[in-house]
Formats: C-alpha cells, sequence, structure tokens
C-alpha cells in the first residue's frame, strides 16, 4: 500500500469522528510525504493546521495508521505551504483586465521568471512557422522534446529581429512546463560575461561554477558577443564542457554561423558545430501576412486585410518593425477611435516604409559585400584578379543586378569601366554557383539579410 | 472562570481583537474570542487562520477558566454598558456578565474547539522601534498587488540588512520602498512576505504603541509582540502567515539614472494632477510637458466626452525637454505619501520608469511606470 492509499484510508476512518467542517478545515491539503520505519511523517498547510492535528487528532489519526498497519508507532507533521492556485475564472479576469489596460505599461522585470529568466510570453504556439525557419522550429520543437538526447548543442542564428530569441526561449518555456523538474536556465551574453567578471573580481568563480553544473538546460542568447572575451570563452568552454558530458542541453543563439563569429577559440567553434546548426532567415510575404493577422489578433484589433496586406508588403526588414508598424496603427485607433484606411495607414507608416536606412542603394551593397568578407571598400574597385578580390566583386556585380536591377553596362561603368560581358560573366557565374555551393549560398543569405536589416 | 475587570479595558481590548474576524461560515468557531485566563492576566485570542491575536488584560482573576463568544456580538453589547467594573463568569459554556444595573447571558462555543494558535519556538527576534516601521508601512502598504495572480507581489516585503529595515511593496505598475534605520544592526540578512491584509492590521493596531516592539521569525510565520511595561508577559502577540515565494529582484526596477529631472512644490503639483483628473477620460492619462526654457512643467489632460484641461506650474528643471503620460491615480498615491513640501520627480528615457521622492529625505521611493505616450 503506498502512502496516498494509506492516507485516504485514514482520512475515510477520519470523518467518522470529526465534524464536517472541521473535516474540511483541518484536513485539507494534508499528506503523508514520508513512511519510515515506525514513522510517518504528515505535510500540513500551515502551522493552525499543525497544531491543531498534532494536539488533538494525534491519537486518532495514529490509531487509524495503527489500524491499517500496525509497524506505525509515531507521528510528525511539518508544513509544506501550499502555492496558491489561480482560480480560472479571477485568471480570466484579470486578462480582460489586462487588455483595457495595455496602454498602462508594467515593469517588464517582474514578467521574467526569477528562477530560469524566461519570459513566458515566448512560446511555441505564438510562433510562426515558415519555409524560412522550418528547419530552425523543428529542431527547437525536438530539443524542447526530448532535452540532451537529440541535438546537442543546438545552435540558431540569424539576423536581428526574427525570432532567435523567441525561439529558444520557447525551448525553455516547453521544457520547464513540462513539470519534469528540469532546471532551465536563460542568460545573454552580456549577462554571463559580467557575470564571470564580477566572480572574478569577488573571488567566487567557484560558486558560480557550480551553480552552472546543476543545470539541465543552458540557454544562451547572442554568444557572437563572446567574440574576443577569452577568459570568459575559457570558463563557458569548462561550463560547456561539464554539461555535454552530463548529456544536459546546451541552446545558442547568434547572429552568425559559428565560422563567421572573429576571434572566437577554435575548440570552442567545433563544439558549436558538433551539434546542429539551423538558421532563421527573413520572412516571407505570405509569412509576413500571418504574423500580423496573428499580432492584430493578439492586440485585439480590428485591421482591414488590405491594410495588413499592405503593411506585410511594405515593411520587410524584420518581424519587430512589423509589430512596431502595427504598434503606430494600434495607437491611432485607441486615440482616434476610428478605423484604419488604406490611405491614413500609407500616411500613419511612411516612417516605416521611407526610412533612409532602409533603401537599399548602391553604397550599401558596397559598404555590406566589402564588410562581409573583410575588405576595404576601396579595394573591391581595384583592377585585380586576386582571388580574395575577384570573389567579393563578382558576388557585388550579381546582387547589383538581382537587388537594385542595374543594367549589366552601368555595372561595369561602376567597377571601373569594365566591359559589360564581365559583368554578364559575374552574374551568370554566381547564380551558378549558388546553386551548387552551399557555403555560397549561405553566404548570400547573410549578406542580403545585412543589406535589409541595416 | 469569573473575573473582574473595568470596562473601557474590556472595550479596548475587544476592538483590537475584533479586527481580524469575519464571518467565518465554514467554521463559526472562528467568529469567536477566546477568554482565558493567565496568572493575573485575561488573555483575548482571535484568528481567521491567516492572522491571530493574542491580547494581555491585566485584571483580578476570582476563578480560572475559558470561554469561546462571539466577539462582534460581545464587543457591541460591552461597548453600551455603563463605564463601571464588569464581572464575567462562565458557565456551561456561557458567558455571564454583570455590570451595574445589567445582568446578561451570551451563550458561547466549547472553547477547546478553537485553533490553538501556533507557538513560536525559535526564539531569533529583532527588536525594533515599531511606531516608525508602522508609520513607514503606511506610505507603502496599499500599493501592493490586489490580485492573487502573482501571490509573491500581493504582500508586503520586508528586508533587514545591516542596520537598514526595507519595506516594499509593489503592483508591477509602481513600486514603493521604504527604508528604516535601525538602532542595532542584524547579524544576518532576514527578509520575509506578509499578506497586505495582517500587515495593515499590524499597522493599524501597533501604530499607537510608544514601546518596542519584537519580530520573531520562523520560516512560515512572523510575530510582532509588545511587551508589558510593568511585568514579562507581552501585553499583544501579532501572528501571521507568511507568503512563501521569492520577491523579485525590485532592485533592478529602480532607475539609476535619468533624462530629467525636476522639482516641483508637492501641493501645487498634486492639486494640478487632481484638477487635470477629471478630464483624464477612461485610461486615467495625464500628460507631462516639460519645459526647460520656461522652467515650466505643463499638465495636461483631455477626453472626447468631456473637454480638456491644460495648467502649468514652475518648476526646477535639470535635462532635456521631454513628454510623458501617467495614470493619475498611481501619481496621486505616490505624493500622498510624500510628506515634504517640495518633491523630486525624476523622469527616464521613454516608456521607462520614473521616480518619485520626497526633497531632503532619502529613505523614500515611489518609481511609477509611464502610459504608452500617444
Amino acid at each position: 500500500m503506498d502512502n496516498k492509499e494509506l492516507w485516504q484510508s485514514v482520512l475515510a476512518q477520519m470523518q467518522f469522528h470529526v465534524s464536517k467542517a472541521n473535516f474540511a478545515t483541518w484536513f485539507q491539503n494534508t499528506e503523508i510525504i514520508l513512511k519510515e520505519d515506525k514513522t510517518v511523517i504528515i505535510s500540513v498547510p500551515n502551522a493552525f493546521s499543525k497544531e491543531w492535528l498534532s494536539n488533538k487528532y494525534n491519537k486518532l489519526i495514529l490509531k487509524a495508521l495503527h489500524e491499517v498497519d500496525d509497524q506505525i508507532k509515531d507521528l510528525n507533521f511539518i508544513i509544506k505551504p501550499q502555492s496558491l492556485k489561480i482560480n480560472p475564472p479571477l485568471f480570466r479576469n484579470n486578462q480582460i483586465q489586462e487588455k483595457v489596460d495595455t496602454e498602462q505599461l508594467k515593469f517588464d522585470e517582474f514578467k521574467v521568471n526569477k528562477e530560469t529568466n524566461l519570459n513566458p510570453k515566448y512560446t511555441f504556439d505564438n510562433f510562426v512557422v515558415g519555409s524560412f525557419n522550418e528547419l530552425a522550429n523543428a529542431a527547437a520543437l525536438a530539443v524542447a522534446e526530448n532535452p540532451g538526447n537529440v541535438y546537442n548543442p543546438l545552435f540558431i542564428y540569424g539576423g536581428v529581429g526574427l525570432g532567435k530569441t523567441h525561439l529558444i526561449q520557447a525551448i525553455g518555456n516547453k521544457i520547464s512546463e513540462n513539470g519534469n523538474k528540469k532546471k532551465v536556465k536563460y542568460i545573454s551574453s552580456e549577462k554571463f560575461v559580467s557575470n564571470i567578471v564580477s566572480a572574478i573580481r569577488g573571488g567566487s568563480i567557484e560558486t558560480l561554477k557550480n551553480s552552472l553544473s546543476s543545470i539541465d538546460v543552458l540557454i544562451i542568447d547572442d554568444i557572437q558577443f563572446l567574440a574576443g572575451k577569452n577568459k570568459t570563452q575559457e570558463e563557458f568552454f569548462h561550463t560547456f564542457n561539464s554539461l555535454y558530458e552530463k548529456n544536459k542541453q546546451i541552446v545558442l543563439s547568434s547572429d552568425r554561423p559559428p565560422n563567421a563569429i572573429p576571434e572566437l577559440e577554435e575548440r570552442l567553434r567545433s563544439r558549436f558545430e558538433g551539434g546542429m546548426i539551423a538558421d532563421v532567415s527573413l520572412p516571407d510575404y505570405e509569412t509576413r501576412l500571418v504574423i500580423l493577422k496573428n499580432k492584430a489578433q493578439e492586440k485585439n484589433l480590428n485591421i482591414s486585410e488590405d491594410v495588413l496586406e499592405y503593411i506585410a508588403n511594405n515593411v520587410k526588414k524584420n518581424i519587430r518593425e512589423l509589430e512596431g508598424a502595427l504598434n503606430r496603427l494600434s495607437l491611432h485607433i485607441k486615440t482616434n477611435n476610428d478605423g484604419i484606411t488604406i490611405d491614413l495607414a500609407k500616411q500613419l507608416l511612411k516612417g516605416f516604409v521611407f526610412s533612409p536606412f532602409d533603401v537599399v542603394s548602391f553604397k550599401k551593397i558596397i559598404e555590406t559585400v566589402s564588410k562581409f568578407y573583410s575588405l576595404d571598400e576601396k579595394s573591391i574597385f581595384n583592377c585585380t584578379r586576386r582571388k580574395e578580390i575577384v570573389k567579393p566583386r563578382q558576388v557585388a556585380m550579381f546582387l547589383l543586378r538581382k537587388e537594385l536591377k542595374y543594367s549589366f553596362p552601368a555595372i561595369a561603368r561602376k567597377f571601373g569601366g569594365k566591359d559589360h560581358t564581365t559583368a554578364i560573366y559575374a552574374y551568370k557565374k554566381i547564380l551558378q554557383e549558388n546553386e551548387e555551393n552551399n557555403k555560397l549560398t549561405e553566404e548570400l543569405n547573410l549578406i542580403k539579410q545585412r543589406i535589409y536589416s541595416g | 472562570m469569573k473575573i473582574e475587570i473595568l470596562k473601557e479595558n474590556l472595550k479596548m481590548a475587544l476592538n483590537v481583537v475584533e479586527r481580524i474576524v469575519g464571518k467565518n461560515l465554514s467554521l463559526p468557531i472562528l467568529d469567536n474570542v477566546l477568554i482565558d485566563t493567565d496568572e493575573n492576566y485575561l488573555v483575548l485570542s482571535s484568528t481567521d487562520l491567516e492572522t491571530a491575536i493574542k491580547l494581555w488584560i491585566l485584571t483580578k482573576i476570582v476563578k480560572k477558566g475559558k470561554v469561546a463568544i462571539p466577539v462582534k456580538f460581545l464587543s457591541s453589547f460591552i461597548s453600551l454598558l455603563p463605564n463601571e467594573k464588569i464581572t464575567l463568569e462562565e458557565k456551561k459554556q456561557g458567558l455571564y456578565i454583570e455590570c451595574k444595573n445589567f445582568k446578561t447571558q451570551i451563550q458561547g462555543s466549547n472553547p477547546e474547539e478553537f485553533p490553538i494558535i501556533p507557538e513560536f519556538k525559535n526564539l531569533e527576534f529583532v527588536d525594533l522601534d515599531i511606531k516608525k516601521v508602522c508609520q513607514g508601512l503606511s506610505q507603502v502598504v496599499d500599493i501592493a498587488s490586489v490580485s492573487q495572480s502573482r501571490p509573491e507581489i500581493s504582500g508586503i516585503y520586508f528586508l533587514f540588512s545591516k542596520n537598514n529595515l526595507k519595506i516594499v511593496a509593489t503592483d508591477s505598475f509602481r513600486l514603493a520602498e521604504k527604508t528604516i534605520v535601525l538602532d542595532k544592526a542584524v547579524k544576518k540578512e532576514i527578509s520575509f512576505i506578509i499578506p497586505q491584509k495582517p500587515a495593515k492590521e499590524i499597522m493599524n493596531i501597533l501604530i499607537e504603541k510608544d514601546e518596542n516592539a519584537k519580530i520573531y521569525f520562523s520560516p512560515n510565520q512572523i510575530m510582532f509582540e509588545v511587551q508589558m511595561k510593568e511585568s514579562e508577559k507581552p501585553q499583544i502577540q501579532i501572528t501571521s502567515r507568511l507568503i512563501e515565494g521569492e520577491y523579485p529582484n525590485y532592485q533592478d526596477i529602480i532607475p539609476k539614472d535619468f533624462k530629467t529631472k525636476i522639482v516641483l512644490k508637492r501641493d501645487e503639483f498634486l492639486n494640478q494632477i487632481k484638477t487635470a483628473s477629471l478630464f483624464s477620460g477612461k485610461i486615467n492619462e495625464v500628460k507631462f510637458i516639460v519645459n526647460s526654457k520656461n522652467n515650466e512643467v505643463e499638465i495636461f489632460a483631455q477626453s472626447a466626452d468631456i473637454g480638456e484641461n491644460r495648467s502649468s506650474l514652475s518648476a526646477k528643471i535639470q535635462g532635456e525637454d521631454l513628454e510623458v503620460s501617467f495614470n493619475h491615480k498611481y501619481l496621486i498615491d505616490g505624493l500622498n505619501n510624500i510628506k515634504s513640501s517640495e518633491v523630486i520627480f525624476e523622469l527616464s528615457e521613454k516608456e521607462g520608469p520614473c521616480v518619485l521622492k520626497p526633497v531632503g529625505d532619502v529613505n523614500y521611493l515611489y518609481v511609477v511606470m509611464p502610459i504608452k505616450s500617444t
């Protein structure tokens, strides 16, 4: 007979000896938590129950227990406070109230779970999946369902505002929700570095190590900020190893793949690459529309389809911008209490659609490409056939053609009066290699992301 | 049991113990006060199973014993009696009361049914000036969150550290922190969260005490005790349940720097917010426009159905010009707890937390979040 059954049989007996009101008051939320030799330990919800049960009902309970199991000679009570359960109707009330009060800002820190550092608003349920993040989402889900055993470490990369943080926090939230008592910790790189720095200063590096090694799921955001911080990298390396050996899940995010993070120690890089690497890229038009619809629903906004389509068509930079555009409209609806027409939307969203930083220009492409390949902007125009310059130049030409629809002669002129056939050759070569060479495809995607996310 | 007591003494005691008693349908014994004897003292106890009050009164004890009587009823009856000596006698769970021309009998309940008030076995305690604590508590207590969805912020946070006691409450829109300097430093850090209701009772009951009080700690409960001057007995003990859970890292919320700092006359400021609040409409929005050129702050409120109101007051301004909106209720709550003639209002960057504090008092702080600006 297990403890639960044992206690149930005691409760059944107690009902005969105690009035209903007393029974409900004193025996609510009690249970046997331990049975050891001759002693039974019973948990009670508060000090009043403890006093009452141990002073008034001790004998009765002991007798009832003894009848079932004659080994039991002794009783002990301990207080185990009940976590307050939230009544569902109360909760709903709250939500309604929150909707009314959306303009009143809250302390952000309070939404965050203190132990895990996770923000509960990020879940898989409100993550929109499209072709651009399918793989990352599938990998994240697999990890959340089976942490430590499938893809370890999981490395997610992509540009700003594309949902990396959302995805990795959703993993943490899902795991801690499952209730299997896994210790989840989300930490941003910046915080991680400052923790290590203050631990070094305070001489408490061992305590920090111990606290990290007891974690089941470690999630670190924006890992690229570890670049160049050698001591932190070293500490992280040890933490990583000790967690990895114990099959603890590690999830990392970054704005670029591991091999593109400069000043990252080789041993760390190889470890990052040892698990699963998945990217999130820019959402396509359809996905943007779905995201907008979801967000509008979340915010309880009534915005017509054509306005949403207009936003989806014109705000392409990232998801954060989409939300910003929607916020702009929602503010207008609330203050003026009228609907949004397409013309009004155009006027309101001017700032989002025609931001000067957004417009892709010749200069922007050259700048991004040369930065990506760590070249001086001028050297890309140099009349040379050095391999490390030829390729970036061809990529730049390709992008000018593809993204800006420059004519081939125009491109040729920009590159110091080359023949227009050179431009055609470059375009075709990159186009073809794009299909054959995965590495190049990835590079192109990253460059495009940077061009558009500015 | 048979005792003799002055009406005034009994009335005062009953007024205290009846505070926490409500109508309890599931366990009617909780409607009662337990009247017991302890040496030469009459001991009154009441509880709602969250809070418990125990009160000692020096009286003439003729015969020992105890009785449980509905406290609201007893209290209203006693207050109508003439101001004379009262004789109380227990017979068969009832209470016989004699006072001058009155002879009364009130039916009670079995005193054995009355809950046992938990004792404090470990005697770790802090000794402090309770009046100061209660006054501090009064500046904070109303801020706590009413909603039970986040139990840990529905209570009042106490943090003893070195020679400081910090009392904190928040409802996630605003936060108040009161620091009290203790005469003696505590040996180790102690912190706990008291539910709002008992905190209010403790405040109301103990704010009138001139003596020091001791606070006893246990993991699930806390007890405030004031001792009698003339003897070793306590005159009152208030026990409360504590809220389980960890209080949020509230220190992170208090902004370290600000964009604009303004110093205003408190009364004028409060008055203008109250005026503006009449026009603020459903979302209670009152807008501040800081104009450093004229050394002026403009307060503006409008609503479609009522109209609009604009007022300005002179201020000492440091930093940039900006516009920010608040829920007027939150500002008024904060200003009501500040007693100094001038207040400092620190505004931080857009949509970040802002701080109200009195001029010349570093021990009070009120952090408030703005309304999303339109």
